[in-house]
């Protein structure tokens, strides 16, 4: 029974240590002193009632102990004790304190950055109010394509859903980064700068809970009338920059396009922003301004320009599902209204994160898989602390049986040992987090700098990298458990009820402590295994990045242009001025050609392929394929040759007759040893089960088609479907920057309606190079994991075979004097050692090649990436390498310390030590 | 001679004290074990120490206050009386006390049935 003076009662207990223990050692001197007085008034002697005083009492340290037990929070006390004596103890060696705390930082430092990082994509919250209840909008598509515009809707739609949604308190609504050029202050003295904005609704600031920081926002009814409001909120990374934080800045002009907004507020720096994207918006206008922003476009009135990403809040008490099955028929049901060609099957509501789409399976996988091998690197870690604890423990033996034989119960002793082991990773997690704020800095710049290289000099990374209370806890739970799992087997095996020999000289494993051995083996074998892992995955994953170095798409990509434009809404008119712009391209004495069709390495189409075949039990073959549109110019443009057969005609692609042009691995899988030519095979274009029949008319050349990382298992081109608007692609002619300026200035004068919304990308450097990005990243990666387990393996595995031996000195001594040659006694000694190595050596080699077969299960997909770059998983070098690596290690591990050893005089090595 | 000796369950020892003490007024610890011992002649046979959580215990409860006096014989000793809440304990534990030795009693003294 406890009640509150108790409790206080100990509280001061503790507190009044000193005081305290001086009052009980008072009290009990004072009993003792009573009990003599009344032994000796019995008729005792002085010396017999003192004897017989300490009898009855039971003993004055054991009273005093059951006083103090009393007295205080027991736990408390004893655990304050533990640290004590954990932090005297490991101050005490302090080489073995810095060691082990290197390496654990490593191991969690390692994990904690990718946490880091994940958290900042996909954990924390955006800047809003009450995050929780603010959900962002996706559709699913009829094609299943799946990238950011399964979070486009038009403004019909969401206006739509903004009056008739209940279960939302607010709907927004906001553009992607639109780029403009601005003037501030309308100085058209200087150059207009290159900036981003986003159109948003009137209602975005205060649904979403953001006020100014100075200024005001907008109000829901600035977004009424078009091109009645031109005000503009600013961020606070481009105030700074442009404005040098000048609170001035309020009510002053700036040009945006040409027109004049006016500048009402700036956003607090914290807030930065609600893109899919990572990037901080530099302004924000009403999207009544939307001709302003983006002339030639009509998206007000236009349901099918899905030009909008919609946020909503939900109403207090609304669960999720109940608003998405609201949301999902109020949008189907306005699909209805409008055609469309590819259906939209559902709506979704996500939570908000940084990052759009941290729910896609792909990115959880991945995601899933890098943290499984940073967490093998933590292991690895935690397996090389065991051993060394384990070391240590050999030393403090006597000590811990002494302690026991004394009556402390093992669960005590443990407790201590464990409070070691958990103040060690503690420590480790305290430098493994300073290191992890520092990578994450690191990474935050790396970062910024690609990004920067690829969408200008004006972008902002809106990640934070830095760490929050989910990152703390993270840690600090890997700290606990991994303090636990290396402290604990040291722990039980040091305090196993073998006392007597324990309590004898015995400090060598010469006869004595087998299973300690047999540990350590365990240890050092599965140490080898992780090791192998890694070293392997690093290993293979460099090796792929020098081979992506070359990787070359196989088509031309410095001098083709992907060009998007809009030819107005009306689908007869569109297509003639389409065509027509079509025959002005290929006029122009800088295009060398012109051709249109599917975009290549932006996403696949993978639709499954059926081929006839007499062979096979069902008498069709079945298999998947990437297919892409291809005009009769297309193949030429992009410069990829034709091997066999003839190319489409221009009444074929002009038609979209069914043939097709295959690639020299599709005729190679699907019609081995056949000619393909005038064979026929059928497409699921639609993934809906209807088949579409195509004849071969030619074989093209093998190309990476779909992302650099491996040529195209299997390809179709087909003439373009005449129904759906295709990307243009121009092949330039010479120099292709002065080319581009060219036909620039020639498509100024071409057609001034739709000059507003031709874009032009160039192959290599929008598209192509953000694949190469990827691959550096990785390789990166792989070399620091690489770096990371060596370094690992190297310390575990020979500073265990160093101590191991070490502890067999006397035996070696022994077998000298009984007259062994040092030759055999450092062989034996150096091949027993080898064993727990080879043993796990083979266990890693088998886990490796279960892994690798699990990675190329990915690659069933004709569109996945390869990470290996083509690097077979078993490839030799690598495997040879690291094996001969870990097995150097070992010798060396074994023959240096057994070698001194020999060395050593029998006599010397035979003695009491 | 061997002495068996009883073992004491927590509470019950608590309960001793107290009585001990309301009846005998202020005591110190020598004289507590001492009366403990007297009383059950010599059956308890207290390890004199393990009075000692029963006194820290109570003490901290507010049932006994102790302060430091001298006995007759001048030597100096931390008495320890009981306080109003530790003679409103008393009460409790010892209806309680009553209640259920009187049921274990009946319990145990039911003829076996033949």
């Amino acid at each position: 029974m406890t009640n509150w003076r108790s409790l206080l009662a100990k509280f001061r207990a503790s507190a009044n240590r000193r005081g305290a223990e001086e009052d009980a050692a008072r009290e009990i001197a004072s009993h003792l002193a009573l009990i003599e007085e009344e032994y000796e008034r019995r008729g005792l002697t002085r010396e017999q009632a003192r004897l017989a005083a300490r009898r009855t009492l039971g003993g004055a340290e054991q009273a005093h102990q059951l006083h103090r037990d009393a007295r205080v929070f027991l736990w408390l006390e004893q655990t304050l004790q533990d640290l004590r004596h954990a932090c005297r103890a490991l101050l005490r060696s302090p080489g073995f304190t810095l060691v082990a705390i290197a390496t654990l930082a490593l191991g969690v430092g390692v994990n904690t950055t990718l946490f880091t990082a994940y958290n900042a994509v996909a954990l924390k919250p955006l800047p809003v109010a009450d995050a929780g209840r603010v959900v962002r909008l996706e559709r699913l598509f009829e094609s299943r394509s799946s990238g950011d515009f399964q979070y486009a809707f038009s403004y019909p739609e969401y206006e739509n859903l903004r009056d008739h949604e209940s279960n939302f308190a607010s709907t927004v609504a906001t553009s992607w980064p639109i780029r403009l050029l601005v003037s501030p202050d309308g100085q058209r003295s200087s150059a207009p700068i290159s900036a981003q904005g986003q159109l948003v609704s009137g209602n975005y600031f205060g649904g979403l809970g953001i006020g100014a920081a100075i200024g005001r926002v907008f109000g829901p009814d600035e977004d009424r009338a078009p091109g009645a409001n031109p005000v503009a909120v600013l961020s606070h990374a481009f105030w700074q920059r442009q404005f040098h934080a000048d609170p001035q800045a309020i009510g002053r002009i700036l040009e945006i396009n040409g027109f004049a907004f006016t500048i009402i507020g700036v956003t607090p720096a914290s807030f930065t922003g609600t893109s899919l994207n990572p990037q901080v918006p530099d302004l924000w206008a009403p999207i009544a301004m939307q001709q302003q922003f983006v002339p030639g476009q009509y998206w007000l009135r236009t349901p099918t320009d899905f030009a909008f990403q919609v946020l909503a809040r939900l109403q207090p008490g609304v669960a999720m599902r109940q608003a998405e099955a609201e949301t999902d028929t109020l949008v189907r049901q306005f699909a209805t209204s409008y055609t469309t060609r590819d259906r939209t099957l559902a709506v979704k509501l996500q939570a908000t994160s940084f990052l759009g789409n941290t729910e896609d399976i792909n990115f959880r996988a991945g995601m899933a898989g890098m943290m499984a091998v940073f967490f093998l690197v933590l292991l690895v870690a935690c397996a090389n602390v065991t051993n060394m604890l384990l070391a240590r423990g050999a030393a403090r033996q006597r000590e811990i049986s002494v302690r026991m034989a004394l009556g402390a119960s093992r669960m005590r002793v443990i407790r201590h040992l464990l409070t070691e082991s958990v103040l060690l990773s503690l420590a480790g997690g305290a430098a493994g987090l300073g290191l992890a704020v520092a990578a994450g800095k690191l990474l935050w710049i790396a970062m910024n700098e690609i990004l920067i290289r690829q969408q200008g000099a004006d972008f902002v990374f809106s990640l934070n990298f830095s760490p929050d209370w989910r990152v703390l806890v993270y840690v600090f739970v890997l700290c606990l458990a991994t303090g636990i799992i290396f402290g604990l087997s040291p722990a039980l095996q040091i305090t196993r009820r073998d006392l007597s020999s324990s309590l004898k000289d015995d400090t060598t494993s010469f006869g004595h402590g087998v299973s300690r051995s047999r540990l350590r083996s365990l240890l050092i074998g599965g140490q080898v295994a992780v090791s192998m892992l890694l070293l392997t995955s690093a290993g293979l994953l460099v090796r792929g990045l020098a081979r992506s170095q070359h990787a070359d798409p196989g088509f031309a990509t410095r001098s083709v242009y992907l060009m998007r434009a809009d030819f107005g809404d009306d689908p007869a008119r569109a297509s003639v001025s389409f065509h027509r712009m079509l025959d002005w391209l290929g006029r122009q004495p800088e295009v060398r050609d012109v051709g249109y069709g599917t975009a290549p390495m932006l996403g696949t189409w993978t639709p499954r392929i059926v081929i006839r075949h007499s062979g096979s039990v069902a008498g069709e073959v079945e298999g998947r394929t990437l297919a892409s549109f291809a005009s009769d110019h297309y193949l030429d443009s992009l410069g990829i040759p034709l091997l066999r057969g003839r190319n489409f005609t221009p009444q074929e692609s002009a038609a979209g007759t069914p043939v097709a042009i295959i690639s020299a691995a599709t005729a190679r899988q699907f019609w081995p040893g056949e000619d393909p030519i005038g064979k026929r095979f059928r497409l699921d274009l639609k993934f809906d089960g209807k088949l579409t029949e195509y004849s071969v008319i030619g074989i093209a050349r093998d190309v990476r088609f779909a992302n650099l990382t491996r040529i195209d298992p299997a390809h179709v081109y087909f003439p373009p479907d005449p129904a759906v608007d295709h990307p243009v692609l121009i092949s330039l002619r010479g120099d292709p920057q002065s080319s581009l300026r060219t036909l620039w200035s020639g498509l100024r004068d071409y057609d001034p309606a739709v000059l507003p919304s031709i874009r032009l990308w160039n192959m290599e450097t929008m598209v192509v190079s953000m694949q190469r990005t990827l691959s550096r990243s990785l390789a990166a990666l792989a070399g620091i994991l690489a770096l990371l387990s060596l370094t690992l393996a190297g310390i575990g595995i020979y500073g265990v075979m160093a101590y191991v031996v070490s502890q067999r000195t006397r035996e070696i001594g022994l077998r000298i004097a009984l007259g062994a040659t040092p030759a055999r006694v450092v062989r034996s000694v150096a091949v027993e050692g080898l064993r727990p190595v080879l043993a796990g050596m083979a266990i890693g080699l088998a886990g490796g090649a279960a892994a690798s077969l699990l990675l190329h299960s990915t690659l069933a997909l004709p569109g996945s990436l390869d990470f290996l770059y083509g690097v077979r998983f078993y490839d030799p070098i690598t495997f040879l390498a690291i094996t001969s690596f870990l097995v150097l290690i070992s010798i060396v591990a074994s023959l240096v310390p057994s070698v001194r050893a020999v060395r050593v005089d029998p006599v010397q090595a035979l003695r009491y030590e | 001679m061997k002495k068996t000796s009883i073992p004491i369950l927590q509470g019950t020892l608590d309960l001793m004290i107290l009585r001990t003490l309301a009846t005998m007024g202020p005591q110190h610890a020598y004289g507590i074990a001492a009366r403990l011992e007297q009383v059950s002649g010599d059956l308890l046979n207290l390890n004199q120490g393990t009075i000692y959580p029963a006194l820290v215990r109570l003490e901290q409860y507010g049932w006994t206050k102790g302060s430091w006096e001298r006995t007759e014989s001048n030597r100096e000793a931390k008495f320890y009386a009981i306080t109003r809440a530790g003679e409103k304990a008393l009460e409790d534990e010892t209806g309680r006390w009553r209640q259920m030795s009187a049921l274990v009693e009946k319990v145990l003294g039911e003829e076996p049935q033949s």
